[in-house]
């Protein structure tokens, strides 16, 4: 067998495939399970049958209109935190990297807070059509990422510098949402709050639409630019000396990351640690294979935030817990080991 | 020394600082094709630094690097990357990659969107790991390795690329003195059997006069004197250069120069 053929085997079958159909499976139960679960519980026979065109009238108004939304939203912005939480780890070659650690996702919030405070009427009313919130987002995250790589400097190659730096940038963007939320007339106020912990449960079609036209083309351009991440997981001297431009590369990978995020952010607002998880869990789980792990951080960060919507509809309702308190709570203590586990191995 | 050998490598009047501090301060250098060239001088002379300029890893001030005749500055980076390869002083690679990844990727340069991976690759890969004894390791990850295994890993990297140049940073400095022979072995090998040529920091004077075809002395950014290793080590000017005394004498193995340095000049 040629290496051309043992290379396609390896990348095609063997733990990794296997891997990835065994999350794909639990991808598709829960996303049926949170489209079925609510008020009214939906067998998932009938959800199903919805979903292929069949059912009745009352269960595809429930499925398709009230539910099906917000499935889709938790599962879209999950995996497009997760896939920029993949690229973050990869160009930086460090587990701790995440969307929010550099903070990107608290920069995208502030950007949508302050498209919100800018562009409401006295009856806080939007004054502009909502399909420039992820511009907004997408202004904030890059703003963000740019601050946090002009201020690492010339040690922008160092992983700890930049998350040092994204802390303190996140720290600023949190701080200034604050103030705008207090000062600022918001356009649906009393969501804005929920919204900023991360909460899928408001997403109507059209703003899943918008999702899928932003983050659809940048994910398959950030897929083209991912064939050049094998080079970039050497040090700088090598990688460089190898003929690719790591310094751009860097740039485009963190812009790339950045709209991803923010594409996320706009409608799902501030979900922490997805980013951080889903990468890192996806590593473990298939290696280093750059298609199966995008594909499986992808798949793990929709099933964290479904999981998370789904769990505090179970759990909380009637109440509206935003999902993102829910993965910051299972992920600030997966940060933590994965801190403190660095700080044993490498001293 | 003799300079009828044609140069590969011209370096023209190269100044480089970082900062303030000028590493490199107009400084020319012929590098012969098919030698090995190796640099030799004080820590923070600046030759890790004109190796890595020779690759095109610094920008300079002034000055330029000419590849047969060419200004390197005006190549794109993966065509330099097909012809000058380089390994760095420390390199490092995810500790769960494959030896075969690793040597993999020395083909990058080669590798276009439209034709990504053909056999010409295959037989690179497998040529360069054959040539550096890592073939049955290729399955090994780089975190198993012991430091003479993943020298060779890196070097077996470095030959995948095909360049007809190489340049290696202080290759030898975490080796013992068996892997330390084995390593600049392999170079010279790779040298008289192939034909490359062959640029080495090295810290050791006695292994640089070994190896050397041309031997250069680099101290405060310049080069102070280069030549056959015989013409080099001389007490005087090594002295001036390390800063120490010392004896030369003949290593009755390799009939090559040998230093005994014995107190600070």
């Amino acid at each position: 067998m040629s290496d051309l053929a043992i290379a396609r085997r390896r990348m095609m079958t063997g733990p990794a495939t296997i891997a990835v159909l065994a999350v794909l499976a639990v991808f598709v139960i829960l996303f049926l399970a949170g489209v079925g679960f609510g008020s009214t519980w939906i067998p998932l026979d009938t959800v199903t049958s919805v979903l292929l065109g069949g059912g009745e009238r009352t269960d595809r108004l429930v499925v398709l209109q009230l539910r099906l939304p917000r499935v889709l939203a938790a599962a879209i912005a999950g995996g497009a935190i997760a896939y920029a939480g993949y690229l973050l780890q990869r160009i930086t070659r460090n587990e701790l990297a995440s969307p929010g650690v550099l903070g990107v996702v608290d920069g995208a919030a502030l950007g949508v807070v302050l498209f919100l405070a800018i562009f409401s009427n006295e009856s806080n009313a939007l004054t502009v059509p909502v399909a420039w919130q992820p511009l907004a987002a997408a202004l904030g995250a890059m703003t963000a990422i740019a601050l946090v790589f002009l201020l690492a400097g010339r040690q922008a190659s160092s992983a700890i510098r930049l998350i040092l730096f994204g802390i303190a940038i996140a720290a600023v963007a949190k701080a200034l949402t604050t103030i705008f939320m207090l000062i600022g007339p918001i356009y649906q106020a009393a969501q804005a709050a929920r919204w900023l912990a991360g909460a899928v449960n408001t997403i109507n079609w059209s703003e899943v639409q918008i999702m899928l036209t932003v983050l659809v083309p940048v994910g398959i351009v950030a897929g083209i630019a991912a064939r050049h991440l094998p080079p970039a997981d050497l040090d700088d001297v090598s990688s460089r000396s190898i003929g690719l431009n790591l310094p751009v590369y860097r740039i485009i990978m963190f812009l790339l990351a950045a709209l991803l995020t923010a594409g996320a952010v706009a409608f799902a607002g501030g979900v922490g640690f997805v980013g951080l998880i889903a990468p890192h869990m996806a590593r473990l789980l298939v290696g280093r294979g750059r298609v199966a792990g995008v594909v499986m951080s992808i798949l793990l960060g929709a099933i964290i935030l479904m999981g998370a919507d789904l769990l505090i509809r179970v759990a909380f309702a009637p109440l509206e817990v935003p999902a993102g308190t829910v993965t910051a709570i299972i992920g600030a203590p997966y940060f933590l080991y994965l801190l403190m586990r660095k700080d044993s191995t490498n001293g | 020394m003799d300079d009828q050998v044609a140069s590969r490598i011209e370096v023209k009047a190269l100044s480089l600082s970082y900062g303030s501090e000028v590493v490199l301060d107009a400084l020319s250098l012929p590098i012969p094709s098919g030698q090995i060239t190796v640099l030799a001088g004080p820590n923070g002379c600046g030759k890790s630094t004109l190796l890595r300029a020779i690759r095109r890893l610094h920008a300079p001030q002034s000055g330029q690097v000419l590849l047969d005749a060419e200004d390197i500055a005006k190549l794109n980076g993966k065509a330099l990357g097909r012809r000058i390869g380089l390994l760095a002083q420390s390199p490092s690679a995810p500790q769960d990659m494959t030896v075969e990844e690793l040597v993999r990727l020395g083909r990058y340069p080669h590798q276009a969107m439209m034709q990504p991976w053909g056999a010409g690759d295959n037989a690179a890969v497998a040529a360069a790991m054959a040539g550096t004894g890592v073939a049955d390791m290729r399955q090994r990850r780089i975190g198993s390795l012991s430091g003479g295994q993943l020298q060779r890993a890196w070097i077996a990297m470095v030959l995948a690329q095909e360049t007809d140049v190489i340049c290696l940073d202080e290759p030898v400095n975490h080796l013992d003195m068996a892997h330390q022979l084995d390593c600049l072995e392999l170079v010279t090998r790779l040298n008289k059997e192939q034909g490359r040529t062959i640029v080495l920091v090295l810290h050791d004077l006695n292994l640089a006069a070994r190896y050397a075809d041309q031997l250069v002395f680099v101290a405060n950014g310049k080069v102070r004197e280069r030549g056959a290793p015989e013409a080099m080590m001389r007490s005087d000017l090594i002295e001036e250069v390390f800063n120490v005394t010392a004896e030369i004498i003949i290593d009755p193995v390799h009939k090559r120069p040998i230093c005994i340095p014995h107190r600070r000049g």
